[in-house]
Parts: C-alpha cells; structure tokens; sequence
C-alpha cells in the first residue's frame, strides 16, 4: 500500500539533481574499480595464489576446485549489496573484470618486466563466464536460495571448460629427461623459481580421482556444491558491511 | 575558567586576551595545554564581567587562534632532516650479494647436503649459450633430528628470476626433470645445463630446496651473460613434433580468450552503467518501481546470456579438445635415484671423531680424531670442509680444481702431529680448525643451537694427489674462557 502510494508520488531527479546523482555514480564507480581491483587481487593472490600464478601449477583437481570455491566470494558479497539496494546485476562482472584488470597488471609489471618470467608462463585464468551467467541468474531469479544453489554451481562448472581453451595447449607431451612432461611443466622446470621447488606443487594430491580415472568434472561438482555454500556466506557477509544509510539522508 | 571554557571555544577568544592572561608565558597553546596557574590568571581578568559584556567591550565577535610560531619551521626541518637521511641511504644503496646462506642455522649448513668438487664450465657467455655446473654432494649421514629427512629434494639454481633457463640435470649421470629423494650417507654427483636468456652480472648458486626444511646453499660463482636479450630463443620440440616455442607458446591465444570475455563483460557492465545507477535505482526502489529498475529487455538479454555463455563455453572447449586430443594431466613425480657407490667414508681411511671443542675466544674448532690409514700410501690431511667454508692446511698442496667460490682459510687448518700416517697406521690427531669465519661466516652459532652438532668433510692426500674423503661428526663442547 505504503509502495503504491509512493509509486504514485515519485517524481525522479531532473536538472541539477539528476546530473550530481550521475556524478555521484561516476564516482562511485571510480571508487569501486580501484578497491575491487585491490582488494579482490590481493584476497585471490593470496588464496588461490600459485595455482593462478603459475601455468604448471594449473591441474585438473584443485585448480578447479580452489579457484572458484574463492572466486565466488567478492562477487557474491557485492551482488548482495548492489541487487538488494539498487538492482544492479553486475556484482559478479564487476568484481571478477576488476581482478582481470589486477592480475593482469601484476602478470605483466611483477611477473614479466620485473621478475623476467615469459608472460605466457604466469596467464591468469579467467572466471568472466562464470560471472556474468551468476548475475543472470541472480536477476532473472531475484532469489538468493536459487542464485546460491544454480548459480553457485554454474559458476564453479563453466571454469573448467571455459579455461581450457586458454591453457588445453599447455598439457600437450613433450619428451624430455627420459620422461614424459606437458608443455606446462617445462615451463616449470626451465624458467627458474628459486621458491618455488618442484615438490610444492599440489598436483593431483588426495583420493579425489580415484572415480572411473577422472579428476576434473569430480572436482569441478565439489566445487559446485561448496560454491553454493560460499555464495550464501559471503551474501551475508557483503549484507553486513555495506550500508546505505546515506542514501535514506538524500 | 572552566566557566570561561564551558561557556565558549578558545576560537572565540581574543588574542590579546589570551596574551594577556597569560603574560610573558611562551607556551600559548589555544587548548587544554594551558598551565593552571594561568587558568586562574584568565579567570581574573574575565571576573566581574559577563562573557556577553567582555567581548561587547572588547569588540570581538570570533577570531582564529594564531598559528604557534615557529611549528612549520620545525615541520620543514624535521622533513629535511629525514629527506637528508634518505638521500643519503639512497645513495649507499648496494646492489645484493647473497643468497641469504648464512641465515641458514649452522646444524643445516654443516649436517645436512655437504656440497665439494662445485665447478663451472664457464663464467662469461652470451645469450643463448650454454654453461654447466656440476659438483658433488654427501648427504650427511648425521642428519639433524630438527629437519625432516630429504625425501624430497630439488636440485635448484639459485638466480634472480629466469636470468638463465635450465635445460637438462642429471643426478649420478641420469637425467631427472622432478624432485628426488636423497638417502642420508649418500653420495651423488650432478650435473646442471644452463643456458643465458638476459645480459647481466649474475651470482649465482647451485643449491637444494630441501622439502619442510629450507634452502641448502652450494657455493656459488658470478657469471658474466653478454648479448641480447631480443636474441634469446627457446624452441622445444613436443612429441606430436611440432616445434614449440617456450617464449611466446600460447600467449597470443591467451591474449584472445581473455579479450573476448572481458568484451562481453564490459558491454554488460556497460548495459547497465549507462543508466542512472545508485541513487536514482534506490530511490526507485524504494519506491516500488522495481519493475522499471529490470526492464523485459534486460531480461532478455539475462536469459541469452544464461544459455549463450555455457553454449560459447562448451564450444570453445570443444574446438580446444579437438585441436589437442593428445593432451595429458600435469606431470608429478618423485624420481628415486639411487646413491652412487661410496666417495665419501668409502672404507680406506676411516675417521672417528673423538671429540669437539669449540673455544670461543680463539674462534677455534679443536677436534680429536682417530684416523685408520687403509690405503698403501702415506697420507696427510689436507682439508676440513664445513657449511661453506674450507680450513686449508699449508704443509699440504691441495690441488684447486674448482672455480666455483668458496670462502677458504687458507692457513686455518693444523695438527698437533702434521707428520704423514702411514700405510696400515692408526693415529689420534688433534685437528685444529681456526679463523675469524667461524663467527664472519656465522658458524659459531652452533652453540646457541639445540642441536649443537658439528659435520663436514676431512680430505686426505697421498704423495700422488689421491683424494680420501671422509664424513665427521660429534657433539660440540664450547669453551668460553
């Protein structure tokens, strides 16, 4: 009743009001690339780190299962924020094209000019599909439970595949020290890392494969399911710190 | 004057008055600061007029408080100050010359990967050419309790990034591309092939990233890579043939799925950014007009994106599993190579250590051994090999075969018998290994260690130049005075 009401009364910004509402939007925005960017680069590098770094550190078992499982957790904090108060379904987009912006500005000035590595040694992978079928669930759903449960799991089954075309290329076979080795672990062994021993690699570690000899559609589906767990905490998180008492003041 | 203060800001006081008040007091701080004794003074000089009254007769509505005199000055020179000191360290700035080696306890570096024979090919190349480094290592036998077993070691290089690319390593002559598990009392030789990738002057250390323990440092050289960068290549071949090249391998298709997504992504940020965003919606919002916040259009482009972006994903994935159907999972294992027949403690001379004592202030490492001559040749001990240092002994030419750096006393080693040990004779012997490098070298800290154990190699000569080394071991008796 009390919206009825309102509806009828709602007159929207014009003139002046309307341009300081789009600056402040800009602003905003603004505000927003550069913490996303920051924030979400330092959460991701510090969380799913070298399995994002590295093009040998990417197998079929955690990198699958760790990326997303991380990956959902700004994205979901800021759909909470910016679907609940604005119905902007662009949470998920913006976060993980600001973590594209982040690392890659890391991969190219940290890793490349300043470390020496080749750049397509350290290429990041990317979660962009995932993200924007999240916030096209979200909005055509409106739901929380439905975006957690189908979103969630969308997100962490479409990594797998949608990063296989970029790094499918890295696991062809080489022959080499009497071995065989993918294109990837060459990299590894070649490029030196003084940190980084070939032993602290989590390649294919723990009892997850052993279901008819697949590894990552089995890691993919937990993925899934913890996604939809992931989604619904940071949801709760992303309502609890933002606020939009300022606003109400307008 | 609490009344004063009660009743209105130190911004509304006149400055004469506070002056006044205060007299010839040079703290006039606007603030709380002000001494109580000159609370009371101010207090008098309001007394008997109301505040009203006092500012009406003073024609004062507000003023500011006048800035202190002289705190930018001292804000400025503070600055300088600091900007002197940093210009100074700036300029003393040194380019880094360690690896961190000797941060690494003493236990580690002495009884752990007891590293000899490290030897370079050669320390000034160009681009693209190769260089080795080979050596040899004896995996103490003593192995700390304090550090896990080395049933995961790799061999490493030591460089500052990919400066040089590895290209081949081999353990005891057999080629390994992973980690390795070392048999403590083993010994190894290796084989590390390099090649120059950018210019530079470069230190650089073969060394062992032991799994759960640290880095084990061998010793290291400076290599010269002259060329140009822009010349490098790097081509390997895989096993469908297909020449590869490792600098560029996939960059560009990289390059392309990123882009495209982050095109599809942008156009969607931007699908909604070109509306009015937050203020506007939430008023709207508010107001009930949610349906006008998602139009039908919007809809429809959620429902597109919903099933075209698995179905571009899937495709993609698709043409990519065709494209290489040969592909194969990342490659992990541990390489199990076995120890070489015994170099070290290898059954001709054998050495019992009897007893260590370090004294503190001879910086002196006094060592009993009793040493079984097995050979058919008198021998002398020539050399005590610990951590990263050699005590040479003088009356003993020690033929230098390596290139590799080492930090040598060159005099720091004697006997209390320097006399050769003849063929079937067995003998107690005081070696003393002295020199400041037990504390430059940070070694002595073995006293301050749990574990306070001394390890290294004995090297024995006879009169042809044959080589007998020998592993020790003992406790560590310090002896302060």
């Amino acid at each position: 009743m009390s919206a009825n009401s309102s509806t009828r009364t709602f007159r929207p910004y014009t003139g002046e009001k309307a341009r300081i509402a789009r600056a402040y939007d800009y602003l905003v925005l603004v505000l927003a690339l550069f913490l996303f960017i920051g924030s979400f680069h330092l959460h991701f590098a510090l969380t799913v780190g070298d399995w994002d770094f590295w093009v040998d550190w990417k197998d079929r078992q955690w990198w699958p299962a760790v990326t997303p499982i991380i990956g959902i957790t700004f994205p979901a904090a800021v759909q909470a924020v910016l679907w609940t108060n604005f119905r902007l379904p662009l949470g998920a987009t913006l976060c993980v094209a600001c973590l594209s912006i982040g690392t890659w500005i890391a991969r190219i000035f940290a890793y490349h000019y300043w470390n020496y590595f080749p750049i397509n040694m350290v290429l990041p992978s990317t979660m962009l599909p995932s993200a924007l079928v999240l916030d096209a669930v979200l909005m055509l759903s409106n739901s929380l439970t439905v975006t957690a449960i189908f979103g969630g799991s969308a997100f962490a089954l479409l990594f797998y595949p949608s990063n296989w075309p970029i790094f499918g290329m890295f696991h062809v076979p080489v022959e080499a020290g009497n071995s065989q080795l993918t294109v990837a672990d060459m990299f590894g062994f070649q490029y030196i890392r003084t940190g980084m021993p070939e032993y602290l690699r989590i390649i294919e570690r723990g009892t997850l494969r052993t279901y008819g000899q697949v590894a990552a559609p089995l890691s993919a589906f937990f993925s899934a399911l913890i996604c939809t767990l992931m989604y619904t905490l940071w949801w709760y998180i992303g309502k609890w710190f933002a606020t939009t008492r300022y606003l109400k003041r307008i | 004057m609490k009344k004063l203060f009660n009743n209105t800001s130190m911004y509304q006081l006149n400055p004469s008055m506070v002056r006044q008040a205060l007299g010839n007091c040079s703290m006039r701080c606007p603030t709380s600061c002000i001494h109580a004794v000159d609370h009371e003074r101010i207090q008098q000089v309001t007394s008997g007029h109301s505040q009203k009254e006092y500012y009406s007769m003073n024609k004062i509505t507000s003023v500011r408080p006048e800035p202190v005199e002289g705190q930018l000055e001292k804000l400025l020179k503070c600055l300088l100050f600091l900007g002197l000191i940093l210009s100074v360290y700036m300029l003393t700035l040194q380019p880094v010359m360690a690896h961190g080696e000797k941060n690494l306890e003493p236990y580690v570096r002495m009884r752990t990967i007891q590293w000899y024979d490290v030897q370079w090919s050669q320390q000034k190349f160009n681009v693209n050419d190769e260089v080795s480094v080979t050596g040899k290592f004896h995996v103490a036998e003593d192995w700390p309790i304090s550090v896990p077993k080395p049933d995961a070691a790799f061999l490493n290089i030591s460089t500052p990034g990919p400066v040089l690319i590895r290209t081949e390593r081999y353990l005891n002559g057999k080629p390994y591309m992973n980690s390795v598990a070392l048999q403590p009392g083993g010994d190894y030789d290796f084989k590390v092939l390099l090649k120059g990738r950018l210019p530079g002057h470069y230190h650089i250390h073969p060394f062992f990233n032991l799994r759960d323990a640290g880095q084990v440092m061998g010793r290291g050289a400076w290599l010269d890579i002259a060329g140009n960068e822009a010349d490098f290549t790097n081509n390997i071949q895989t096993i469908n043939g297909e020449m590869v090249n490792m600098e560029t391998y996939g960059l560009g298709n990289g390059i392309f799925f990123h882009s495209f997504w982050a095109l599809l992504g942008t156009a969607w940020l931007l699908w909604w950014v070109r509306r009015p965003l937050f203020i506007a919606r939430y008023r709207m919002l508010q107001a009930g007009l949610e349906n006008e916040l998602v139009t039908p259009l919007d809809r429809n482009i959620g429902k597109v994106i919903l099933v075209g972006v698995p179905v571009l994903v899937f495709a993609f994935y698709t043409m990519t599993v065709n494209k290489y159907p040969k592909a194969i999972p990342l490659q992990t294992s541990l390489d199990q190579i076995l120890p070489l027949s015994a170099k070290v403690n290898a059954g001709v001379v054998d050495v019992e250590t009897l007893r260590a004592e370090y004294r503190i202030p001879e910086r002196a490492m006094k060592l009993s051994l009793k040493i079984k001559n097995g050979s058919d040749k008198p021998i002398q001990l020539g050399e005590f090999a610990t951590g990263s240092v050699r005590f040479l002994n003088k009356a003993v030419p020690v033929p230098e075969q390596s290139n590799a750096e080492s930090v040598v006393a060159p005099e720091g080693l004697n006997l209390d018998n320097p006399a050769p040990i003849q063929p079937g004779e067995q003998r107690t012997v005081l070696m003393t290994a002295a020199d400041a490098l037990w504390e430059s070298e940070r070694l002595d800290g073995l006293i301050n260690d749990a574990d306070s154990r001394i390890g290294g190699l004995v090297f024995f000569f006879d009169p042809e130049g044959e080589r007998y080394v020998s592993s020790i071991t003992a406790a560590v008796i310090p002896k302060f005075n």
